[in-house]
């Protein structure tokens, strides 16, 4: 049935939103600071997999690359782009504009040595096998939901029990009770980074293995990780990832009513709907206007 | 007995379960420096910011010149006459001096300004005056950003005397001047309620309260315990016990 | 060779009058616009209809152009512009991606895919200006225009109300600014504005289509205004120039193969926009000491 199909092909893409949301959230919620470069943190997790594999590397070491490409880049870029900024003048337009650019670079950078063109992992994950009438299912669905099973609830536990955890949790609440915790926001602020991105980085791996990645790539996650952060409400992990899953189920079932073009521009009339009616999201905090 | 210029009546606020004003009464009388003291997160600020709009009330009501102002949004609330400084002082950080004036001689902004050119040169002598009021006139081009603290504060004030503004709502408007400072900052504000201007202050500071006030309101979490003259105010052993932190309201 | 540089110096001309337009949202009014693109669109679909299905004459494509892109701006500031700064660029983003999924697939305004062609050549009042020398004339003449109305607006209350909104949006409403009002009317302006530049942009190009109203173009605009330096007159134009210019120094740079000039301008004026944030924010133009 195609409902059934598109459903399937939904949940594995409201997956992969999911995470990259709660990684932009977590950063977000915790530095207060707007990574619109996250998007970047992708594109090179998802090609140095890619890049990694072409060379032949053993596929779990070339993970491991990925995750230490991706968490050096949001790193490096929170230390030497987002805190002299911060430092000096910081207001949310500088921050911004700086982030656009180091976006733009690094998307030019990749655009230069790997071309314009998506490229794909072929890999056996992808092929699907009938399951039932109508529907096709391939294990990497399976994996997606494995994987992110696993990664949130590691997020979730580290938030909730370790010192560091809710040390990320009061950096933006309350920066004075850290010294109580014996942490400094400066580390914390490096910790929000490294696992808001390492979380972007089996969405870009399963991304590569599947629809293929591009450098453009970067700016379309960083829209709905965007989306989803505010539809889930600010502040809110859950609620990030929660309407990350739900905006990739939606994107895919709407295509029963809409041509497929427009199940994009759906997505961010939703987006509106929410910033107009219900700017706190769904589990947000009341925000200030 | 003045006339009563702004009224509040059992006005009050509450933050989901926490009651952050509790059905506050208070009258500022034209020409009267009123001091809102107590300690911290006694709900001040919070009453200055229902009377402007800011905040919406949960209860109670708020009357300017007779007329009720609650639900009304804050920029019609300046139009009618509440000048209000904020204690982040927010000034116009990347404007000169002058124009963070002239701004505030401007509430409504439109393109033309109404009076063609005798107008706008009003405009400008007000501009002039309130600057050498504040001793600011030789800083006009300055951005605001490049003041010294001193001289951002007497600019906070140059804004609210622009606005011809009757009733000023200031918020720590003298904090951390040095005494000479202080003493020209207040002598200002004496002028003003001179000329019938009604000041509603929050202050911490004990001396600013004795040379300036007519009256203090004392508030502790959201209530106010007490309104009288400076005198009897600041002998209630209780209330001085509450403003130093030993004791709180209600123990 | 005297065609390719007129060229050259009519579009930094045109680009000139987008990134002027744009320096009004956020040098001025510190709307943090990364849609200007569309609106320049809107501006150059317009144009380019009323051409094609009326007359090709440039003043009234262009009051077109400005008109449809003032009115449509309505659209994202009326419910865009009450919410803070992360949601406003949320919702721009979004009209961004909405914008140009609606350019690509309404054939009947704006060609679709293909978009539209043949536009014919401009004239003014029944005159021919189609060639390159009186149209770059034409264009001068209209960032002149944009440049006095931009100054007049900025210097009168209006502007100054803008520019206190910028700097602290609640002060501003104690001082009895209309902060909704005042937004939604300066992106009007601006939007306005940036029509004009599209519809002329249109015009130069005989053709419209959706390549270059993407969102990268409304990155390479605020990289304009923001290298160039904010909140001055001058400093878009020199963002303008700037950018323009780069792809065409690159050809001279012998290890840079044609087909990746593009992507080696983008690679500079990213890593510019991000090393000047740190350096110097307020860009080349601007006034210098930001603390």
């Amino acid at each position: 049935m195609l409902l059934l199909q598109l459903l399937a092909s939904g949940i594995q893409t409201g997956i992969l939103y999911a995470l990259t949301a709660a990684g932009f959230a977590l950063i977000f919620g915790a530095t207060r600071i707007f990574h619109v470069a996250h998007g970047a943190t992708f594109v090179i997790a998802g090609y140095a997999f890619y890049e990694c594999i072409q060379l032949g590397i053993w596929w779990p070491l070339a993970m491991l690359v990925s995750f230490v490409m991706a968490i050096a880049s949001g790193v490096l870029m929170a230390i030497f782009i987002y805190r002299p900024i911060q430092r000096s003048e910081g207001s949310f337009f500088t921050v911004f504009v700086a982030a656009f650019g180091v976006s733009i670079a690094i998307q030019s950078l990749i655009q230069y040595f790997f071309g314009r063109g998506s490229v794909t992992v072929s890999s056996a994950l992808t092929k699907s096998s009938k399951v039932m009438e109508g529907l096709y299912l391939a294990p990497i669905l399976a994996v997606a939901i494995v994987v992110a099973i696993v990664m949130f609830t590691a997020v979730v536990l580290f938030l909730e029990k370790k010192n560091a955890g809710l040390g990320l949790r009061a950096l933006s609440e309350n920066p004075r009770l850290l010294e109580a915790f014996g942490l400094d926001s400066k580390s914390l602020t490096v910790l929000a980074f490294a696992i808001g991105s390492a979380l972007v980085v089996p969405a870009a791996i399963l991304t590569s293995i599947s629809i293929g990645i591009q450098p453009s790539s970067g700016s379309r996650v960083m829209l709905i990780s965007l989306a989803a952060t505010i539809v889930g409400g600010i502040g809110s992990l859950r609620g990030a990832a929660l309407a990350g899953l739900v905006l990739g189920i939606f994107e895919n079932l709407v295509i029963t009513v809409v041509d497929t073009q427009w199940s994009e521009a759906v997505s961010f009339f939703i987006l509106f709907a929410f910033i107009m009616f219900r700017p706190n999201g769904m589990f947000g905090a009341t925000v200030k206007r | 007995m003045s006339n009563v210029l702004l009224s509040i009546r059992g006005l009050s606020k509450n933050f989901g379960g926490l009651a952050a004003v509790q059905s506050v009464d208070m009258d500022l009388q034209e020409g009267i420096v009123t001091a809102l003291a107590g300690p911290n997160g006694a709900g001040k600020t919070t009453i200055f910011n229902l009377i402007t709009g800011n905040l919406v009330a949960s209860s109670g009501a708020v009357t300017l010149n007779g007329k009720s102002i609650i639900g009304m949004k804050p920029h019609r609330i300046a139009h009618r006459g509440i000048a209000r400084s904020f204690q982040d002082l927010r000034l116009f950080t990347h404007m000169s001096v002058r124009d963070n004036v002239l701004v505030a001689l401007e509430p409504k902004s439109w393109f033309w300004q109404p009076g063609g050119k005798a107008a706008w040169k009003k405009r400008l002598e007000d501009v002039d005056r309130a600057l050498e009021t504040t001793g600011l006139s030789k800083l006009a081009e300055k951005r605001a950003v490049d003041l010294s603290y001193a001289e951002t504060k007497f600019l906070s004030l140059a804004r609210i005397l622009a606005t011809g503004s009757k009733i000023w709502l200031l918020d720590e408007p003298a904090s951390g001047l040095d005494l000479n400072s202080r003493t020209r900052f207040v002598n200002i504000l004496r002028q003003a309620t001179a000329q019938g201007v009604t000041i509603c202050l929050i202050e911490h500071n004990l001396d600013v309260m004795t040379q300036l006030a007519d009256r203090i309101a004392f508030l502790d979490q959201g209530k106010k315990l007490a309104e009288d003259v400076p005198a009897n105010i600041l002998r209630d052993p209780e209330l001085i016990a509450i403003y130093f932190g030993k004791s709180q309201s209600g123990h | 060779m005297i065609n390719y540089i007129l060229n050259l110096l009519t579009l930094a001309t045109i680009y000139g009058i987008a990134a002027s337009s744009l320096n009004v949202l956020v040098g001025y009014a510190g709307i943090f616009s990364i849609t200007h693109a569309i609106f320049f669109g809107i501006g150059a679909y317009a144009g380019a209809q009323f051409a094609l299905l009326v007359v090709p004459d440039i003043f009234l494509a262009s009051m077109i152009g400005a008109v449809t892109s003032g009115v449509l701006s309505l659209l994202l500031a009326l419910p865009a512009l009450r919410v803070r700064g992360e949601y406003f660029v949320a919702a721009g983003l979004g009209l961004q991606m909405v914008g140009m999924t609606i350019f690509s697939e309404a054939h009947t305004l704006t060609g679709g895919h293909g978009g539209l062609v043949g536009i014919p050549a401009a004239t003014l009042a029944g005159f021919d200006v189609s060639t390159p020398g009186l149209f770059l004339v034409i264009c001068l003449v209209a960032l002149i225009i944009s440049l006095v109305v931009i100054r007049l607006l900025m210097r009168s209350s209006f502007g100054r109300a803008l520019m206190s909104i910028r700097d602290n949006e609640s002060a501003a409403e104690s001082f009895g600014k209309n902060v909704p009002v005042l937004k939604t009317l300066a992106m009007a302006v601006g939007c306005a504005i940036a029509g004009v530049a599209g519809t002329l942009f249109a015009f130069n190009l005989a053709f419209v289509n959706v390549e270059s109203f993407t969102l990268e173009q409304s990155i390479l605009m605020l990289a304009m205004v923001v290298i160039g330096g904010v909140g001055t007159l001058s400093g878009p134009l020199i963002g303008a120039i700037f950018l323009l210019l780069l792809p065409a120094v690159l050809t001279f740079v012998p290890f840079i193969p044609p087909t990746e000039i593009g992507t080696v301008q983008q690679f500079i004026y990213g890593s510019l926009m991000a090393v000047l944030m740190i350096f110097k924010p307020s860009g080349i133009a601007g006034k210098t000491g930001d603390k």
